[in-house]
């Protein structure tokens, strides 16, 4: 561990104040919409005027929550936490198996898998909404969880393998076994040396696909119909202004800075397994 | 062949099949009608019309100008956008590895754009970018009455901006897990053979990453080829910068002619495997293989 | 790990407990009947279907299954389960435009008989036109919507009458004398195009298939457009510019004049008061010295599915929700311009449009439907291409841009290439 001079800590700081403003001021900017009384939206004639409201109101976020379970923004906003949760955790476990297969085990077919995975998610996926429709009207999932969880997984599987199986390639599997040698259990080798050196890739690529999901506007719109399933980027295409012809800003800024406080929490919680799976010591001897 | 190996390629089957069956199951249908569609004359609207025409739909695309003019916009977007993703993205990576306080905050951080409804997110740029209503004109050296999207270059400029503010994260992400598997033990090594932190980065880090790169290249390139939400709200093609998707939509669902639509979309997929074939074979990273030694 | 188990096991029973009650949660008597419309959000849609209900005595139920709120989202709805063959449509709230592609697509039925009298019966010819293909009618006029010239009259002297008036007062106002319009790659663009053309004297289609364009009115037309767009009167940001756009640079104070949607009224009344106080309106200018304007026609007509399994209560259920009452209702409380004529004689409608319900109604009677056909949006994308952005069309090469159009126009109706 190195001394940390003061000149660095100044650098440090620097640095992590300009990239946290990079990523944060247009995140801002939509927070700031959200607080924007509709009259004065075009008010102001300076930066800080036009940036900031210059009518400060709260009503875009009242607008959000009348009518409890049929407001506009709850139901979508448990259905994508829930959709998007469910089709992370059966993504990565599936992911996981083959990339673990494809990594260390030895079988024909593996190029065709990768190549097959790669290829699916290199279609444009608005064609395939169309026929999608159709095989859900008839089998029924049209409108559910279910029905939006499995073209999520889909075409979430070709990055969570690619991702997983970077990193598994990564992992010297001998340790394991030198693990045992020291006497561990085979469970206990895979879980105190295997698991660590897995957890980089595996949160990350957890990271990955639930946004993806959080995200997903394409299949939202078109296989789903009512609140039972619609998720928030599909309910935001719902809102309405004053008349037919006025945008809704307040309100989807309003609904988007919302939505973010769950993805804020999730990847709080994930990235903290994203650090080095070597502890000193750990590898060496 | 020995009963080892038997029982090993079973077992890589066996842990392949469910994501396979997964990944097909889904997308066989769709995409095989989406292929037999491009074959077909079929517009939703004139019911009576339509049959086989082999590859007359891919004759008009490709004789087409628009389609041309459509391939080299997306082009453009895509190789400055990713190359700028690609750097920003490294440097971020480096600061989210090694912040010496903060470091949940910063990967917090870097990690909300990427979350961001895409679609509110690409309107909230445009807001921004309007006269009446964004703060952009209020900065110094610009006109107060800008029309940014009124022309190709500031559009191009406005859109690339807000595609790779919104996807830098995705790069930052996977090359921040490919820079904490690296052994700190390495750089201790090559310090005390007295390397500088520049040829550290150049000799140990960038080839150790070369897996991590190559996943974040990959799909953030198949990515940026498919470029829709940001261009059709800021500009809806308008002003020359449709892409090939926008291209694709106009014609599927907005014309509803299936046949022609179809076709634009396998082109599409055409052109981002070509992508992805160069860039595989050009990185030379094997996927299939395991790590050279074990 | 048994926690999370279980929590996902519950975030899955609670999804589908979600779904099974959406589905039983209509209290109605009677058949089911579903709405397929984007959400009017003043509830004047919800208030007509309540009473349509109410008065078939227990026969139907009108329940909603709300579209999105931007048209071309809401038609890519409405075509991904008409070309399914979906029954679970029956009254579908259509945009004018989409008359014509529907009904050749075989997804809406006719009106006929003594239903087709009585939906039509007092509705304005222009109207009806938009709603008729082939001769038949296949939608029932609901409501409509044109554009008004609104002006500051605080500001202009002499109300203009045509476009050259309208030019010369601005650009004796000055710099706050802009003219607002909409002229994005977009539909609301080619609304205006047909609207300068329509008033020049010209039509872009002949029969569903035959390009018309006069040359000389078109050019005349274009020419107007271009010399606009190019001058001083044309916002900054025109090639970007929206229905939208336009009512908030017009309530920011620096414009002069708008062409738009009576919807502008009531949003200056609540966001601008001081603009508000000087606005006024007036009708849509002419090309043509002389020549009444054709002003924009827009608005909702409501068609019945061909693969619904309730046609007869259907089709009874949309005669109801057109009555005239229930278009004064989405006068009052939504601002949506009646398809009726004599909906226009009543007290109430100038609580709608204080002072200018007969300005609306005139500009109705003139309007010029879009044209009619089948392949309206090859059309309308034709268009788009053909004339976006407006300020690089050079009002002194205007055959140039004349050729350019009928070209682009007479491939679209060929439905051939790329657009």
């Amino acid at each position: 561990m190195e001394r940390t001079t003061g000149r660095e800590k100044t650098l440090w700081t620097v640095g992590i104040f300009v990239v946290i403003l990079y990523a944060l001021i247009p995140v801002l900017w939509i927070v700031s919409i959200s607080f924007k009384d509709p009259a004065s939206v075009t008010a102001g004639d300076t930066l800080w005027t036009k940036f900031w409201p210059q009518d400060f109101t709260l009503d875009n976020y009242k607008g959000l929550f009348e009518g409890g379970l049929d407001s506009p923004l709850l139901a979508p906003l448990i259905n994508s936490i829930g959709i998007a949760l469910i089709a992370t955790t059966i993504a990565i476990v599936l992911a996981a198996f083959a990339a673990y297969a494809i990594a260390r085990l030895d079988f024909p077919g593996k190029a065709l898998v990768l190549a097959g995975a790669l290829a699916i998610a290199m279609f444009p996926a608005i064609s395939t909404v169309g026929p999608l429709f159709d095989m859900w009207r008839t089998l029924g999932l049209y409108d559910t969880w279910i029905g939006l969880i499995i073209p999520y997984l889909t075409f979430a599987l070709p990055l969570a393998i690619y991702t997983l199986v970077a990193f598994f390639r990564e992992i010297p599997w001998d340790l394991e076994q030198a693990a045992q040698v020291d006497g561990a259990t085979p469970f206990q080798a895979f879980r105190k040396v295997i698991v660590p050196l897995a957890a980089p890739g595996v949160f990350t690529a957890a990271i990955l696909v639930f946004i993806f999901c959080w995200n997903d506007f394409v299949f939202a719109i078109s296989l789903t119909s009512s609140d039972a399933s619609r998720t928030v980027p599909a309910a935001l295409a719902f809102f309405t202004g004053d008349s037919q012809f006025t945008e809704p800003t307040g309100n989807i800024a309003a609904a988007a800075s919302l939505v973010t406080v769950p993805i804020i929490i999730f990847v709080l919680i994930f990235q903290r397994r994203i650090v080095a799976g070597l502890t000193a010591g750990a590898v060496k001897g | 062949m020995s009963d080892r190996s038997r029982d090993e390629r079973r077992l890589g089957w066996m842990l392949c099949a469910p994501a396979v069956i997964a990944m097909v199951l889904v997308t066989a249908y769709p995409i095989g009608y989406a292929v037999v569609l491009s074959l077909q004359d079929i517009d939703l609207r004139f019911p009576e019309e339509g049959g086989f025409v082999g590859l007359a739909n891919y004759q008009s695309v490709l004789t087409s100008s628009l389609w041309w003019e459509d391939v080299f916009n997306t082009t453009i977007i895509s190789i400055i956008s990713v190359a700028f993703e690609l750097t920003l993205g490294m440097i971020i990576a480096l600061v989210m590895h090694r912040a010496i306080f903060g470091r949940g905050v910063v990967r917090t951080s870097v990690l909300i754009p990427y979350g961001i409804v895409t679609v509110v997110a690409a309107f909230s740029w445009q807001f921004a970018f309007q006269p009446d209503t964004g703060f952009v004109n209020q900065l110094p050296f610009i006109a107060d009455d800008k029309a940014w999207f009124g022309e190709r270059f500031s559009s191009m400029v406005v859109i690339i901006m807000a595609e790779v503010w919104k996807t830098t994260p995705f790069m930052a992400l996977l090359l921040l897990a490919g820079l904490v598997t690296i052994d700190d033990g390495l750089y201790e090594a090559a310090k005390v053979d007295g390397a500088t932190a520049w040829q550290r980065f150049w000799k140990i880090t960038l080839p150790l990453m070369k897996p991590a790169i190559l996943v974040a290249l990959l799909f953030r390139t198949l990515d940026a080829f498919r470029i829709f939400d940001n261009i059709f709200i800021m500009t809806g093609g308008a002003q020359n910068t449709e892409s090939v998707s926008i291209l694709g939509y106009n014609q599927l669902i907005e014309r509803l002619n299936l046949g022609l639509g179809s076709a634009v979309s396998v082109l599409i997929f055409v052109c981002v495997f070509l992508i992805a074939f160069l860039f595989i074979k050009g990185f030379g990273v094997k996927m299939n293989e395991g790590r050279p030694g074990t | 790990m048994v926690g999370r188990v279980t929590s996902i096991v519950a975030l899955l029973a609670a999804g589908m407990t979600l779904s099974a009650c959406t589905a039983s949660q209509e209290e109605g008597a009677g058949t089911r009947l579903t709405f397929f419309v984007f959400n009017e959000p003043s509830g004047a849609f919800s208030e007509a279907a309540t009473k349509c209900s109410e008065e078939s005595n227990g026969k139907y139920t009108i329940a909603f299954e709300y579209l999105p709120s931007d048209a071309d989202s809401q038609r890519e709805q409405l075509v991904r389960r008409l070309g399914a063959e979906d029954s679970s449509i029956d009254i579908l709230g259509m945009d004018v435009i989409w008359t014509a592609e529907f009904a050749n697509a075989g997804w809406i039925q006719p009106w006929e008989g003594d239903l087709e009298k009585q939906v039509t019966d007092g509705t304005f010819e222009s109207v009806i036109e938009g709603a008729t293909f082939e001769d038949t009618l296949y939608a029932a006029p609901f409501t409509s919507n044109t554009q008004l010239l609104w002006y500051r009259k605080d500001r202009v002297e002499n109300v203009p009458k045509t476009w050259e008036e309208m030019l010369a007062e601005s650009e004796r106002i000055g710099e706050n004398g802009v003219i607002q319009v909409q002229a994005d790659q977009y539909e609301g663009f080619v609304v205006w195009v047909n609207a300068m053309l329509e008033s020049a004297g010209a039509t872009v289609l002949d029969g569903p298939e035959t390009v018309s364009l006069d040359q000389q009115a078109t050019e005349a037309a274009l020419e107007t457009m271009a010399r606009f767009a190019s001058s001083e009167s044309a916002a900054a940001d025109i090639d970007t510019s929206t229905e939208d756009t336009a009512r908030l640079s017009f309530e920011a104070g620096g414009s002069s004049f708008m062409l738009n949607y009576p919807f502008v009224y009531p949003s200056a009344k609540e966001n601008a008061p001081d603009v508000f106080d000087q606005m006024e309106a007036t009708t849509y200018p002419a090309v043509v010295d002389g020549e009444p304007s054709a002003p924009p026609l827009g608005g909702i007509n409501l068609g019945i599915s061909e693969f619904s399994d309730n046609s007869d209560l259907a089709f009874e259920a949309a005669a109801c929700l057109v009555q005239p009452d229930n278009q004064l209702t989405a006068a009052t409380l939504g601002g949506l311009p009646p398809t009726n004529e004599d909906v226009y004689d009543s007290k109430e409608i100038e609580e709608a449009y204080p002072g200018f319900s007969d300005l609306i109604k005139t500009s109705i009677e003139n309007a010029a439907p879009r044209p009619v056909t089948p392949a309206y949006t090859d059309l309308s994308l034709a268009i788009q291409s053909a004339l976006h952005p407006i300020g690089d069309v050079d009002p002194e090469q205007i055959t140039e841009a004349y050729d350019k159009l009928k070209e682009y126009v007479e491939q679209a109706v060929k439905r051939e290439g790329l657009l």
